[in-house]
């Protein structure tokens, strides 16, 4: 079969660069490791320029490979599955990235993009350190690579290629056709994703990960050569930007989740999350022991193996999210792609690399004739880091369930499993006193000396300082517990501990390194998690469900008890609804693209039946898949105040709003009944009566989207209890498109539980009315003015600026609007644009009237010869016209809403604490370069 | 004996304390019937039963959702979970729940849906029309 209009050059170019990459990643590798073995002969300069020639060819051709794929997805070319799956005509071009590195590929990608250009850096930075450090780079890099070059060996694929055709990956019909492709389009990429938080989110997390194998590369480094002190000066700087980089990007992650997500909440001990939580503790951990061994000596044997651990637990952390083996316990991992085996190689490889270099060259690491001081500095923060050590030991524990029991099963296949039972609970209860630890140590360590022996000399002003931050703890706890509803005392013990090491370390800055920042960097990140601790107690003490009424859900909920169940309230459209310290009050809806936007007002009440006075609108919306028929998510929308967040979003809508298919039945089993609608009449049913206000041809609907060509029809209705006088607005209407037919959609009075739509009876009748239009021609030229049953029109002039609801404009068109001064008998006035035109040759005249004036005109004919117009005109008589309608009385409501909103107070300290420890390790790491 | 042995008998002891107080976080996966027998929370993984009705009703209590749930053993029980209705509930092909057993309803406390990927194996969407 010879297919037509596929362009298979991009996917043979990147499939080529692939090959070359993953053949020169493992050339450069091979040249380094030579090169370190042979570091002190002649030799080695050729093996490293060999060494450095392929990794920089390695480069170019990963670089290759994401324009070849970048290419593909910009230009649209569905017949790569990659580009079918991920975008579509109607993508923004921003959106291009997300799709790119939405994939396992695209994220293998973006992990060796970052890969060389750190090696990159270390080429021209790392000294002497380049040949051993880059060997590693190319080693994981070999692997990295190895994922997309799909590849068969036999019946085994070696990694998933990003250049397959949809052809070769599906097996449908219509590849029988040789043009398939123009029948196709591409699915475009998950709504869920359409969010800026995918475009930053993913490479800065992704620069973390990559950047945790620099201080794994000069570990091995420095045990390969033996030279075990002097790789761990530059080792810092990479370890405290790696630190900055990775937390940023956790951060990050949490962030969108809180913002952008409907998980309620920034951080929920997701197996996704603590795998790339853990690597970033133990690397703090190997910070604080490398600052240790780099002061004093000690602690060079824990360096190692932190920074070690760090870099596996980050291979760990990728095969459990791209194994599928969380399926059970994660809410969000990698779609599985058959790398399962290849990923365990990987970490297997590396670790077993790390394992064995580090027992094998254990007695040769210089160690000190004694052992730490009890009052020394480098003793508590090697115990602060053991506490780490600890804290990743009990997430990885807990998280590695599902890998436990696969292993267990593949032995004994009738074992069942285990699982948390509720993971927050289970995490927060053991974290909580690492953090208690961790807070204290971080308060009390920067008073000790390094090498200290000599206690004597400073007790007294340790135990000054240590003192007035206790002091100064205590007081602030107690000015925190008037906000903070702590009932436990174990949460009192937390909260001291963030208070004491909040102000020991502001005490440090003051006191001891008087306010020069530039050393602060330490006590910045300390002061950040003290600061982070508060808000974690504030969001998650206080976390508080407003969304509740138990007054109005009381005796409705079958064995409904405890307040705390009570989290979601069902809000009718215009129906003010009082809920916990608000009154919440569902306004309208209104849908863009796949978005449906629900305008939410919230007034907030002081308690004693009246308002405050505040009162804000959030909009929270959820977004339909690309058939409309399901939701694919629910984005929430957040009020921001400097002390806490009201946080909101649809949990769940009508069925009829769901299910299309329910939303027919439903309609098909309510009773219409016909009337006729005469305009200013009244129409008198059982319950209700309706005022018929007038017709329209812009008619307004939630779900209509007018577009031009469209021929719509609208009945402006207003709709009334028989025994009131509030009146609510209806709006029936009607549209043909064209090549698509005619629609109609039904105008609901939610309140009234009342249903109006027009039928193919009153599409008739409306086509009708606008066919048996009586017009007179009259020829005119530009600016004269005729006489038409006493109206008085005016040509006032000729216009090729044609903007007229029916005429979508198409190339080779010859357009022309005629403008129109309408003067009624009675001195009203109005202007009309009908429009000629010649398209494909044939003349064609688009008619509009002069509503005002009941008045259609058209322009029939232009004469170029004599310059003369031919412009025709008709008087309607539509109000006598009776328009057969359909109203349905009690349909279900499907008006309504059902909203979470929680109050989150303290959301701030959460982002202001995270940043703060952050940029103190950016800051430490900027320090240790300068000097 | 020096300090780092005390430090390591330390850890290896609250490593110890924490294992045994942690096991009673642990629950095992069962199906209704050995949850029915172990009265404790369990992990029970199942489908939902399409012929049977899914109870959801807003307008009466939003944190109320029940249905009919089939476990590994083929069994059915009447699940209820209160909480709102996720959107993509009819669609999951694999429900997890975390409860237990309530007399012949299983009381779910947490539930995780396991939906076809939405943008995965679908058919290829052909265009309506030539655009």
């Amino acid at each position: 079969m010879n297919y037509t209009g596929e362009h298979l050059f991009p996917g043979q170019l990147g499939h080529l660069c692939v090959v070359l990459s993953f053949v020169a990643a493992l050339l450069a590798g091979v040249a380094y490791f030579l090169a370190v073995r042979r570091r002190d002969t002649a030799a080695f300069e050729g093996w490293r320029n060999l060494g450095r020639f392929s990794f920089l060819l390695h480069g170019l051709a990963t670089l290759g490979v994401i324009g070849a794929l970048f290419i593909i997805l910009v230009k649209k070319y569905y017949e790569y599955q990659y580009a079918w799956a991920n975008v579509s005509d109607d993508l923004p071009f921003e959106y291009t990235f997300s799709a790119f590195w939405k994939e396992q590929q695209g994220s293998f990608l973006l992990w060796s993009f970052w890969h060389i250009v750190l090696g990159v850096v270390l080429m021209l930075r790392a000294g002497k350190w380049e040949a051993p450090v880059l060997a590693v780079v190319a080693l994981a890099e070999v692997f990295i690579s190895s994922m997309i070059l799909g590849l068969y060996f036999g019946d085994y694929r070696l990694g998933a290629s990003p250049f397959d055709l949809l052809r070769q990956t599906m097996d449908a019909p219509i590849f029988a056709q040789a043009d398939y492709l123009s029948q196709i389009k591409g699915n475009g990429l998950n709504p869920l994703l359409q969010n800026y938080w995918m475009t930053i989110h993913p490479p800065t997390l992704f620069l973390g990960f990559a950047s945790t194998i620099v201080p794994f590369a000069y570990a091995i480094a420095g045990l390969w050569t033996r030279d075990h002190k002097d790789w761990l000066k530059p080792a810092l700087p990479w370890a405290l930007f790696s630190g900055a980089i990775l937390g940023l990007g956790i951060l990050m992650g949490g962030a969108w989740a809180y913002e952008a997500l409907s998980f309620g909440g920034y951080w929920a001990w997701d197996p996704v999350e603590n795998t790339s939580l853990v690597p970033w503790i133990v690397l703090v951990a190997g910070i604080h022991t490398n600052l240790v061994a780099r002061n004093t000596g000690y602690s060079i044997r824990s360096t190692y193996a932190f920074y070690l651990l760090s870099f596996v637990l980050i291979l760990y952390s990728t095969y459990l999210t791209r194994s599928g083996i969380l399926g059970d316990s994660s809410a969000h991992a990698f779609t599985e792609m058959g790398l399962g085996m290849q990923l365990v190689l990987f970490i297997g490889v590396f670790s077993v690399l790390g394992a064995a270099l580090w027992l094998a060259r254990r007695k040769d690491v210089p160690d000190m004739d004694t052992e730490e001081a009890s009052a020394s500095r480098e003793f508590w923060m090697f115990i602060g880091s053991l506490v780490l050590f600890f804290s990743a030991v009990l997430i990885t524990g807990a998280t590695s369930l599902p890998v436990w029991n696969k292993i267990v099963q593949a032995f004994n296949p009738d074992y069942v499993g285990a699982a948390l039972k509720d993971p927050v609970a289970h995490h927060n209860r053991y974290q909580l006193w690492i953090a208690v630890f961790i807070s204290l140590l971080t308060g009390t360590a920067q008073w000790l000396r390094y090498g200290e022996r000599n206690t004597d000399v400073w007790m007294k002003k340790f135990v000054r300082h240590i003192a007035l931050a206790a002091g100064v703890a205590v007081a602030l706890s107690a000015l925190n517990a008037l906000w903070l509803n702590i009932s436990a005392w174990q949460y009192f013990t937390l909260l001291f501990a963030a208070m004491f090491t909040l102000a020991a370390n502001v005490d440090y800055i003051i006191s001891f390194i008087k306010g020069n920042l530039k050393q602060a960097g330490s006590a910045l990140s300390h002061i950040g998690f003290g600061i982070l601790v508060l808000g974690i107690l504030g969001t998650g003490l206080n976390k508080e469900w407003i969304s509740t009424n138990a007054f109005a859900m009381e005796g409705l909920i079958e064995g409904m008890g405890g307040d705390d169940l009570n989290k979601n309230i069902l809000l009718l459209k215009e129906a003010p609804m009082p809920m916990r310290g608000f009154e919440a009050t569902y306004l309208q809806d209104t849908v863009e693209r796949q978005t449906r936007t629900f305008a939410v007002r919230f007034k907030k009440q002081d308690g004693k039946g009246g308002y405050t006075g505040e009162a804000f609108t959030l909009y929270p919306n959820v977004m339909y898949d690309r058939q409309f028929t399901n939701i694919v998510a629910s984005n929430p929308s957040t009020k921001h105040y400097l002390t806490h967040d009201i946080f909101t979003h649809v949990s769940s809508l009508p069925k009829a709003e769901l299910d299309q298919e329910f939303a027919r039945q439903q309609e098909d089993s309510l009773r219409f009944d016909p009337y006729e609608a005469i305009v200013g009449d009244t129409i008198f049913t059982k319950k209700h009566y309706l005022i018929v206000d007038g017709y329209t041809k812009q008619p307004v609907h939630p779900d209509y989207k007018p577009e031009k060509g469209d021929l719509a029809f609208g009945l402006k209705l207003r709709a009334f209890n028989l025994d009131d006088s509030t009146g609510f607005a209806a709006e029936p209407m009607l549209y043909l498109r064209p090549r698509q037919g005619g629609f109609t959609l039904p105008a609901n009075v939610g309140q009234l539980q009342l249903r109006v739509r027009l039928t193919e009876a009153s599409m008739g009748q409306w086509l009708t009315m606008e066919e048996e239009l009586a017009f007179q021609e009259f020829p005119m030229k530009e600016g004269e003015t005729v006489d038409f049953n006493g109206y008085k029109i005016q040509l006032a002039a000729i216009s090729r600026e044609v903007d007229h609801p029916a005429y979508a404009p198409q190339t080779g068109d010859i357009a022309v609007a005629a403008n129109l001064k309408i003067t009624a008998p009675d001195g009203r006035t109005d202007t009309a644009n009908p429009v000629y035109m010649i398209r494909d040759n044939r003349p064609f005249s688009l008619k509009d009237e002069a509503p005002a004036l009941g008045l259609h005109v058209r322009f029939e004919q232009i004469d170029p010869q004599t310059a003369t117009m031919t412009i025709a005109a008709a008087q309607a008589s539509d109000e006598q016209r009776r328009i057969p309608i359909e109203i349905a009385e009690n349909a279900p409501r499907s008006d309504y809403i059902v909203l979470e909103a929680i109050i989150f107070p303290g959301i701030n300290f959460v982002w202001l604490g995270s940043l703060l420890m952050l940029f103190g390790l950016g800051l430490s790491m900027w320090r240790r370069l300068r000097m | 004996m020096k300090r780092s042995h005390l430090i390591a008998i330390a850890v290896v002891a609250v490593a110890i304390a924490i294992l045994i107080s942690a096991s009673s976080d642990v629950t095992t996966y069962a199906n209704f019937e050995q949850a029915a027998q172990k009265g404790d929370r369990v992990k029970l993984v199942g489908q939902l039963v399409q012929d049977k009705p899914v109870e959801y009703n807003p307008e009466k209590d939003p944190n109320f959702l029940a249905f009919y749930l089939r476990d590994d053993a083929g069994d059915v029980r009447r699940v209820v979970l209160r909480a709102s209705k996720p959107q993509d509930f009819e669609r999951s092909e694999q429900i997890v729940l975390t409860g237990q057993m309530n007399g012949d309803t299983f009381e779910a406390a947490d539930m995780l849906l396991k939906c076809p990927s939405k943008y995965k194996d679908e058919e290829v969407y052909v265009r309506s029309e030539k655009e």
